[in-house]
């Protein structure tokens, strides 16, 4: 008999086995847009309308090709490799690389808690992240369904992983071609980062009790200069809580809070904070190198992600056990999981073995602790730094040759000999400045032909400004809330918030950390909301005003202009996407499940929120933002993004590409360029600010908003450019859009242009593209009209 | 550019304060006295940008003293009038604001001011430059105003005297604010200004009901019309009264279609149930029916608990907002509450059952006295046992409904047949768009609701075992 499509009828069952796969879904979740678990071609649409208006531009470092045999393949001059890729589909593949790499990073983070989480927790522990109708605002847009449990967010990691092994497929020779389609991908890779994050964020603050959108979460002390260095020292390099969170229960129920330092470095330390406040932050990753050479740690536990290669070496000349707790970084170490506590432990104090994989959290919880009391006597007694000591930095100082080599292999091009120099008179000063704004890579020391350690004489010179480098960062609060949302929608709409400006991302600033703090202060004055989250968070915190107080002392952390908010780890990203996803859903009644191309289309036209990386330098971060990106938020970073090497840039004197539909009537309207463009970088601070009062316009503005944020945009410009902008103008619709105190000077301006005035009412008549409407509603996708005009 | 000033004048200031340190002088605030004022003028009274000092200048002030403070503004123009007093003089706040090393503080008679010693080494030496700055402000943002002229007083016995008057102005202004009822005017105002987020949302603002994200009471829908008549808020010509109770004109349902865009066609302005006012996001406050005791809770933005209905506010404010007439949920501004006709065709105040106690606070003396002990907050009612309780042992007069319903069941049900009819809902969404209420009175422990679909099975025998 063979069974047919069709219906049957069971005669009978006995001794039947029902195996139920899950049970509790109490309704059937229904999508409600077209597109819930879209396949890597399923957004391809809206890709292509971003891409046709914000066009790629690359900026390869090099022009040939060697990805496989038939290579290397010289690609100048519009030649074709061997399999006939070109230059332009070669960069584009780049592109979805790094964006593929860097998703994979945040969705196996996301993978490790969700097999750890749900093994300890059970997979119907449910899911809490504070007062939200959206818990999973990012789950809900792309796959279409509405997690409750922990358990729930298998078939997400599930879809992520899948859909990353068919994008990474297609990156082999002789797969994909188009340079549009292989951007379509990475936008793909970049929206499944930002899903990847999303569940590792919800099921560590559900699980592991952090602040739970919690506005008012406590202070984390932050700096090189807030550990006591007498005390046995336990440093935890990373991003991934949960090995960490062991070594703090252990170190809780025991009481030794006071008597071992506890610290992290990179997101693992947020999360620790995150996790129990006690914690403590050294700070980003550029920190690494310079606190391991500082000698301060006693026991060093990586985990995951921003740790830097040469950890256990680096650690091994000072005589610091490396404890490596993730798969994801072993460097060749025995794995002793299955070995007692204290003969790790006794191999370890007697330096037989420089570090161990350990992946049972157990007996992580218990060794780490162990092993800094007894590392901490052995270690401090012999004083043991990798820094040179008063006599030996003199020597070394005077050694400089001036012969700049160490300054052309610098990231940030620092003018070290300059400082060296100074150093042989006394002066310090000129390290002490270069000790902010170097970013720890250790080049230097490789570059030097008289074999100066200068990372360690920087560090050395430095002393004062390191023991008084203590801050404070208001800890991750992780999600924005609906009601702060709703509240914040009337300044939104009365244009007295005149954006949303998230600082993301990592240490590499092309100069100094104190830019972000600057940038910051200034923005926030203008009541911008601020929200800040992995490194950058940590940084901002970093500086005080002359007070003796940091911008998270100084602002509170609501999302309500003029504050500034942490969300958290580089994870909890997601939540700061995910609030424009909230914008559409709580405003607009925007239907979210399995509908990113609507709420997308949404977040481009008519929420004003920019992303800065100002220090990216990881391919996690240029996923995070080609992630924002295909959500319709734009990115700016800082100078190095350009070695990303693809840009969106948006042409505005390609006027065609600034016509959108009315959604009222289908009616095409031409626009201003309103955002400007998707991806770019800025050179300097002071290019940036306005760079972000003008990201923040939107087509949908109202008079208010458009007449504040054109404000912002004229005072950045005038105040670190000295000049107007050149293209203010292009913002005005009409009078009403003017800022208030300047109304009658810019008209005059308008006049000079050629414009039409009515100087009695103080009217402008003839001039701007197109008039104000406020119930215009700006769509780039067509099926959202309620009549297409042919 | 060139600014005529000796100061930045950008909305940048405005969160800047003055500390005592850092301060010149303080002007009027809770150790002295002080005003400002509005007043509405003729055409011909008013020399355009005069301004008039009685008493001490800046100039004559010694470092670190106080004062008394008053500012009065006379403007004039065609469109002004003095409905429109109000309006103007809580700009004066903003605008002075906006004034680099100048902080202003409160309204009418509290108004707080200080001067950064800055601002006096960078050249501020007279309260002209800051009237001066004022005035511009006034005129290039409010284009109704012609003219505009300003006193400013030091002087103590004239700022007394002149308080005194001021005062006077104020409680008259109070009480046609207070007064003045939806009867009383031919026009209401509409308000879009949320369209940029809210594409279907429309605020009708009339003298019994401010926008629901509170911002927008019916003066200012009045004084924006004016600037921009054709702008986001206007005036919307009431028509004929279709309903005096529930609050439905003809004019607003006519202007109703264009302002959804099609969505609706009706609205019942004060009605909770019949054809009710559209909720965009950003309402202070979510009313929810409850159908197990036929009353109505309200629940506001800063309760972060569980309403006696089981949810939370941002789960009802999820069923809400977006724009849409959206029976059984209700957003409002905690002005609403102060309405005299407040959801006055529901039963108004009677048909109150439940809010959380910080909100109650804040309203109370809007509450009828006799209701104020009868209405429960969380520390009477966490669910709708607690509440059911609460309400019979108050004796509460949701109970006279329950009575009427028990003789007449069918009598109530909200009138869901007829809303259906009128425009286009998701569903006649009374019952169907209710969440269920997870808690039943006395329930068992958590039902378990299996549904197959498109299943035959057929059991001869279910054995429930219970676990070892």
């Amino acid at each position: 008999m063979t069974l047919k499509k069709g219906s049957f009828v069971i005669e009978g069952l006995e001794n039947v086995q029902i195996n139920i796969g899950k049970v509790g879904a109490e309704e059937e979740e229904i999508a409600q847009g077209p597109t819930p678990r879209p396949e890597i071609i399923g957004l391809r649409d809206w890709d292509y309308r971003i891409i046709d208006r914000y066009n790629p531009v690359y900026t390869p470092t090099g022009d040939t090709c060697d990805f496989c045999t038939y290579g290397k393949c010289d690609l100048t001059g519009n030649k074709e490799g061997a399999c006939g890729i070109d230059l332009e589909g070669q960069s584009a593949r780049q592109a979805l690389m790094v964006s593929i790499m860097g998703a994979a990073c945040h969705s196996a983070h996301g993978r490790h808690l969700l097999n750890y989480l749900i093994k300890k927790y059970g997979e119907d522990f449910k899911i809490d992240v504070g007062p939200s109708n959206l818990q999973a605002p990012l789950t809900e847009t792309i796959m279409g369904i509405q997690p409750k449990t922990i358990g729930d967010f298998r078939p997400v990691l599930d879809y992520v992983e899948e859909q990353l092994t068919q994008l990474i497929a297609t990156t082999n020779t002789g797969q994909e071609g188009a340079a549009r389609d292989f951007e379509s991908k990475a936008l793909h890779a970049g929206m499944l980062d930002l899903l990847g994050m999303e569940v590792a964020d919800i099921i560590q603050i559900s699980c592991l009790g952090f602040p739970k959108s919690d506005e008012k979460a406590p202070m984390a002390e932050i700096g090189m200069g807030i550990l006591d260095p007498k005390k046995p020292v336990v440093i935890c390099v990373g991003h991934n809580i949960a090995a960490p969170a062991y070594i703090l229960d252990y170190m809780d129920k025991n009481g030794q809070f006071d008597k071992i330092e506890i610290a992290g470095l990179c997101c693992t330390a947020h999360d620790m904070t995150r996790y129990n406040k006690t914690a403590k932050i050294i700070g980003s990753m550029s920190k690494e190198l310079k606190y391991i050479r500082s000698g301060i740690p006693d026991v060093l536990v990586t985990d995951e992600q921003c740790v830097r290669a040469d950890i256990l070496k680096e650690a091994q000349k000072l005589h610091i056990p490396v404890i490596a707790t993730n798969e994801k970084i072993t460097y060749g170490l025995p794995d002793r999981s299955n070995d007692s506590v204290d003969a790790i432990i006794d191999d370890l104090v007697s330096g037989k073995q420089p570090g161990v994989v350990l992946l049972d959290f157990e007996k992580i919880g218990e060794l780490v602790p162990k092993l800094a009391m007894k590392m901490g006597p052995i270690r401090k007694a012999k004083g043991l730094t990798a820094l040179p000591g008063d006599e030996e930095f003199k020597k070394l100082v005077t050694k400089c040759t001036k012969c700049l080599q160490c300054t052309r292999d610098c990231p940030q091009s620092l003018p070290i000999s300059d400082a060296m120099a100074a150093a042989v008179n006394g002066d310090l000063s000129l390290f002490e400045i270069l000790h902010d704004k170097c970013v720890g890579c250790g080049r230097c020391d490789y570059s030097c032909p008289a074999d100066i350690p200068v990372l360690n004489v920087i560090e050395k010179a430095s002393q004062r400004v390191i023991r008084e480098e203590k801050g404070k960062m208001r800890i991750g609060r992780g999600q924005i809330g609906d009601p702060e949302i709703r509240e914040e929608g009337r300044n939104l709409v009365l244009g007295t918030t005149p954006g949303v400006l998230a600082f993301v991302g990592c240490g590499n600033y092309p100069d100094g950390t104190k830019d972000v703090y600057d940038i910051v202060e200034e923005m926030i004055q203008r009541s911008y909301i601020i929200i800040t989250s992995g490194c950058s968070a940590m940084d901002v915190g970093m500086f005080k005003d002359k007070d003796g107080k940091t911008l998270y002392e100084r602002y509170p952390g609501r999302f309500v202009k003029g504050n500034l908010l942490n969300t958290g780890s580089c994870v909890s990203n997601a939540h700061i996407a995910a609030t424009t996803i909230k914008v559409a859903s709580i405003f607009a009644g925007r239907k979210t499940k399995g509908n990113w191309e609507e709420i997308a289309d949404y977040v481009l036209n008519r929420v004003g929120a920019v992303g800065i990386a100002w220090g990216a330098y990881s391919q996690k971060a240029f996923a995070i933002g080609t992630g924002c990106n295909r959500l319709g938020i734009p990115v700016v970073t800082g100078p190095h993004g350009t070695k990303y090497r693809r840009a969106f840039i948006g042409k505005p004197y390609r006027k065609e590409t600034w016509n959108v539909l009315d959604g009222r009537d289908g009616s095409v309207i031409n626009i201003e360029p309103a955002p400007e463009h998707l991806m770019i970088t800025a050179e300097t601070k002071d290019e940036l600010m306005p760079l972000l009062a003008k990201l923040c316009f939107r087509p949908s503005d109202n008079s208010l908003g458009r007449a504040i944020k054109l404000t912002h945009y004229i005072e950045l410009s005038e105040k670190y450019l000295k000049k107007l902008p050149d293209d203010w103008h292009i913002y005005v619709r009409n009078e009403a859009d003017l800022p208030v105190a300047k109304r009658e000077q810019l008209m005059k301006l308008l006049g000079e242009k050629g414009w039409k005035i009515d100087w009695e009412k103080k009217k402008i008549l003839e001039g701007p593209l197109r008039k104000v409407d406020v119930s215009f509603q700006p769509t780039n996708v067509p099926r959202l009209c309620k009549e297409v005009k042919k | 550019m060139a600014n005529e000033f000796p100061f930045e004048i950008s909305p940048m200031f405005e969160g800047e304060r003055v500390r005592k340190d850092d301060m010149f002088v303080e002007l009027a605030g809770p150790k002295s006295r002080g005003f400002e004022l509005v007043r509405a003028a003729g055409v011909d009274e008013i020399e355009d940008g005069k301004f008039t000092l009685i008493g001490p200048d800046l100039s004559q002030m010694q470092e670190g003293s106080r004062h008394p403070y008053a500012m009065i503004y006379r403007v004039a123009g065609k469109l002004v009038e003095p409905d429109l007093e109000a309006i103007v003089e809580r700009r004066n706040h903003d605008f002075q604001n906006y004034i680099q090393g100048y902080m202003h503080l409160n309204q009418r008679y509290d108004v707080w001011v200080r001067i950064n010693k800055d601002a006096i080494k960078k050249g501020l030496a007279s309260f002209e430059q800051i009237a001066k700055a004022t005035m511009m402000l006034f005129k290039n943002e409010l284009s109704f105003i012609e003219k505009i002229d300003a006193t400013y007083i030091t002087d103590p016995d004239e700022v007394e005297k002149r308080r005194e008057e001021a005062i006077k102005i104020y409680e008259a202004r109070d009480a046609r604010t207070r007064g003045l009822h939806d009867e009383d005017v031919d026009v209401f105002y509409g308000c879009t200004l949320c369209q940029s987020f809210a594409p279907t949302n429309a605020c009708v603002v009339t003298p019994d009901r401010i926008s629901l994200c509170g911002a927008i009471n019916w003066f200012d829908g009045r004084a924006a019309a004016k600037v921009d008549p054709e702008g986001p808020q206007f005036a919307i010509p009431k028509g004929e009264v279709i309903d005096p109770i529930g609050g439905e004109y003809s004019g607003v349902n006519e202007k109703a279609v264009a302002l959804s865009g099609g969505e609706y066609s009706r609205i019942k302005i004060h009605s909770f149930f019949e054809y009710p006012h559209t909720s965009c996001g950003c309402f202070e406050v979510v009313g929810f029916y409850i159908p197990e005791v036929d009353g109505i809770g309200w629940v506001d933005r800063d309760f972060t608990g569980i309403a006696p209905n089981g949810l939370a506010f941002s789960t009802m404010a999820g069923q809400t907002g977006g724009g849409k007439q959206i029976i059984g949920f209700l957003g409002v501004g905690v002005n609403y509450f102060r309405s005299p006709k407040f959801i006055q065709p529901d039963g108004g105040w009677k048909r109150v059952v439940w809010m959380p106690k910080n909100l109650k606070e804040k309203i109370k003396a809007d509450i009828p006295p006799e209701l104020v002990d009868k209405l429960p907050t969380e520390e009477n009612a966490t669910d709708l046992k607690t509440l059911k309780e609460f309400l019979e042992k108050s004796q509460h007069p949701i109970m006279e409904r329950w009575k009427t319903e028990e003789a007449a069941p069918e009598a109530e049900a909200p009138s869901q047949t007829q809303a259906a009819s009128g425009w286009s809902m998701p569903a006649p969404s009374m019952p169907a768009g209710m969440p269920m209420m997870p808690m039943q009175f006395g329930g068992g422990d958590g039902g378990v609701k299996l549904s197959f679909k498109n299943a035959k099975i057929s059991i001869d025998r279910i054995v429930f075992k219970k676990e070892k």
